[in-house]
């Protein structure tokens, strides 16, 4: 045991000035992606990873194909397709776009709540992982210990939500120290959001690029930022929250074109496995001034509550078109969620039978080991009941 | 939300209900004794968090495991196990802190590994190092991210920023649980390679001096 102790606070002890390396690396690497004939495709404040994948602000899909230092090559795949938002040109009222099967009746826009009879409940989630996040040229640094210039930016997205008719709950909770042990802590924030069954779940951060012209734009003739869109491809659930992404980009494309500046899908689960529906927006980049982004959160809000609830206006009956174009949307989301179960199912299963073999050696005791398992879980319905004198 | 949408999220609950199942029911307790503790996590996680000035306490994804784990500890064969436990969390809140320190902090930058199953292999090779043993492992990984958040808060607190610490607060999903789950299925992984490893050897050697 000594011997063990000792080695194990050794291998700590090692950590400290990996740790330090690790910290300087986080700080000053930022990813230049290019496409395969070398032109500059998008940057990004950290690394990125093979097989990452990326639609930019054209739709075009790009994935990841190969590392050297700080910069990425990537691959042109194709058009990605986008959902059919033809139902946005009809200027009538529309059924909700995203959750239920069912069409709802619409509700009056901008301060009204949605009419009572219709049952139809509006509720957004909304928290903030990097709590310190903030805009140098705003806030006079890029980071703040507690509150940082992000919560700004999330009040002002909760309020225009809100103006659209949409119950917010925006958790101002802090997740510090920025570091990777964030995400666990706003884990648990998530959670207890997820507990009120909210329609969908947003988590608020700014990107962390040096260039704030890649995030400068225009909409509507007013100065203001562009907003990123980031999906975690690992966890069950990253099927359904790309088509959710992707339904957002859809919308904002057709309503305010630039507003969405791409959508990054990338490793890890940024606590999207929590839900369907999950999704993480980058605000604009810490060099921007904060005063662009809040000019972006009337608009996005506007993007947001389209996607989940429809267009609406004063009149109450849905066009068929519509009715058509909602359906296969939420279609397309129920395909992602079946084949997301599939997935899942099988990965159980390869992962138990891979277990059973480590564990026994064999293919005929892990057989065994398998058919025990399942006799103690189904209390012997299913395999051979185990003895009451057998040991574990 | 639609039926496929339910589906997935039902399903993901079942396996991890399945998983944690499994994991009790080899760490003595017996087969009634993990379901009700199963049962009680997931029932636990929906119910408010018990206020403790500024450290709130989730009932299924914090106190519960750290029970179990408390009852681990009193049954321990011996008080080497006990102190082998301990140290276990004490290294396992170390490599916490470490994971949470060389692992990127920006979520593009993920590595393969999440850093919560990080901490529970962390939890599971401690233990295995320092005992071979499953209960400890649990213990490790529950207490081990347990005390790292603890001492995250109390720092912040130093610092003048009240920040609340929620322990166990994504309840059965938490952190806390699933390090505990992953340092057993990872030392019992670990455990029988090794264990297959050294037979094999000594099965080697005694084919080599008969010869």
């Amino acid at each position: 045991m000594k011997t063990a102790l000792s080695l194990l606070l050794g291998a700590l002890l090692l950590l400290v000035p990996c740790a330090a390396h690790a910290e300087q690396m986080d700080a000053e690497s930022v990813f230049t992606v290019t496409d395969e004939a070398g032109q500059p495709l998008f940057s990004i404040s950290s690394s990125v990873s093979v097989g990452d994948e990326y639609i930019a602000g054209n739709n075009v899909l790009y994935r990841i194909a190969s590392l050297s230092g700080t910069s990425a090559v990537a691959q042109r795949i194709g058009e990605e397709p986008m959902p059919d938002v033809s139902w946005l040109d009809l200027g009538e009222a529309q059924p909700v776009f995203a959750l239920s099967d069912e069409s709802a009746v619409p509700a009056a826009k901008s301060g009204a709540k949605p009419d009572e009879k219709s049952g139809q409940k509006r509720l957004i989630a909304m928290y903030v992982t990097h709590s310190d996040e903030s805009y140098v040229p705003t806030d006079g640094t890029q980071s703040i210990e507690g509150q940082g210039g992000i919560y700004d930016v999330a009040r002002a997205f909760r309020d225009a939500l809100q103006k659209e008719g949409i119950d917010v709950i925006l958790d101002e909770s802090t997740h510090l120290p920025h570091d990777s042990g964030a995400y666990r802590r706003s884990r648990r924030t998530a959670e207890r959001l997820l507990q009120k069954r909210p329609d969908a779940i947003i988590d608020v951060h700014r990107d962390g690029i040096p260039d704030p012209e890649e995030y400068k734009t225009e909409i509507q003739g007013e100065s203001a930022s562009q907003v990123r869109l980031l999906v975690g491809r690992g966890n069950q659930n990253s099927g359904v929250n790309r088509e959710f992404a992707k339904e957002i980009k859809a919308v904002a494309d057709k309503k305010y074109p630039g507003l969405i500046k791409d959508i990054f899908i990338g490793k890890g689960n940024y606590n999207q496995d929590l839900s369907p529906n999950a999704i993480l927006l980058e605000f604009g980049t810490h060099t921007i001034s904060k005063e662009r982004v809040l000019a972006s959160t009337d608009v996005m809000a506007d993007v947001v509550s389209t996607t989940l609830y429809g267009e609406t206006t004063s009149s109450a009956k849905a066009q068929p078109d519509a009715q058509a174009g909602a359906a296969s949307a939420s279609g397309e989301k129920e395909k992602k969620s079946f084949s997301s179960v599939a997935w899942l199912l099988v990965l159980v299963v390869v992962g138990v039978i891979l277990f059973a073999l480590l564990q026994t050696g064999s293919s005929k005791g892990a057989g065994k080991k398998l058919g025990r398992n399942l006799s103690e879980m189904t209390g012997g319905l299913v395999g051979k009941k185990r003895n009451k004198s057998e040991k574990k | 939300m639609s039926f496929g949408m339910i589906a997935l999220l039902v399903l993901g609950l079942l396996i991890l209900f399945g998983v944690l199942d499994r994991v009790l029911d080899r760490m003595a307790l017996n087969d009634r004794q993990a379901l009700v503790v199963v049962a009680a996590m997931f029932v636990g996680g929906l119910l408010p968090d018990i206020p403790l000035g500024r450290v709130q306490i989730n009932i299924g994804g914090a106190l519960i495991p750290i029970i179990v784990c408390v009852y681990l500890l009193l049954h321990a064969g011996a008080a080497k196990e006990r102190i082998r436990a301990v140290v276990a969390s004490c290294l396992t809140a170390a490599a916490v802190f470490a994971v949470s320190l060389l692992v990127p902090a920006d979520p593009v930058s993920m590595p393969l590994l999440d850093p919560m199953i990080l901490y529970g292999i962390a939890g599971g090779v401690i233990a295995w190092l320092l005992g071979r043993s499953r209960r400890s492992a649990f213990i490790a990984g529950v207490l081990g991210v347990t005390i790292a958040d603890l001492i995250t808060g109390v720092s912040l607190w130093m610092k003048g920023v009240n920040q609340t610490v929620y322990l166990g607060g994504a309840g059965a999903l938490d952190a806390i649980v699933l390090a505990g789950v992953i340092g057993v299925l990872f030392c019992e992984l670990w455990g029988e390679a090794m264990e297959r490893m050294s037979r094999r050897n000594t099965a080697h050697a005694q084919g080599g001096s008969r010869a």
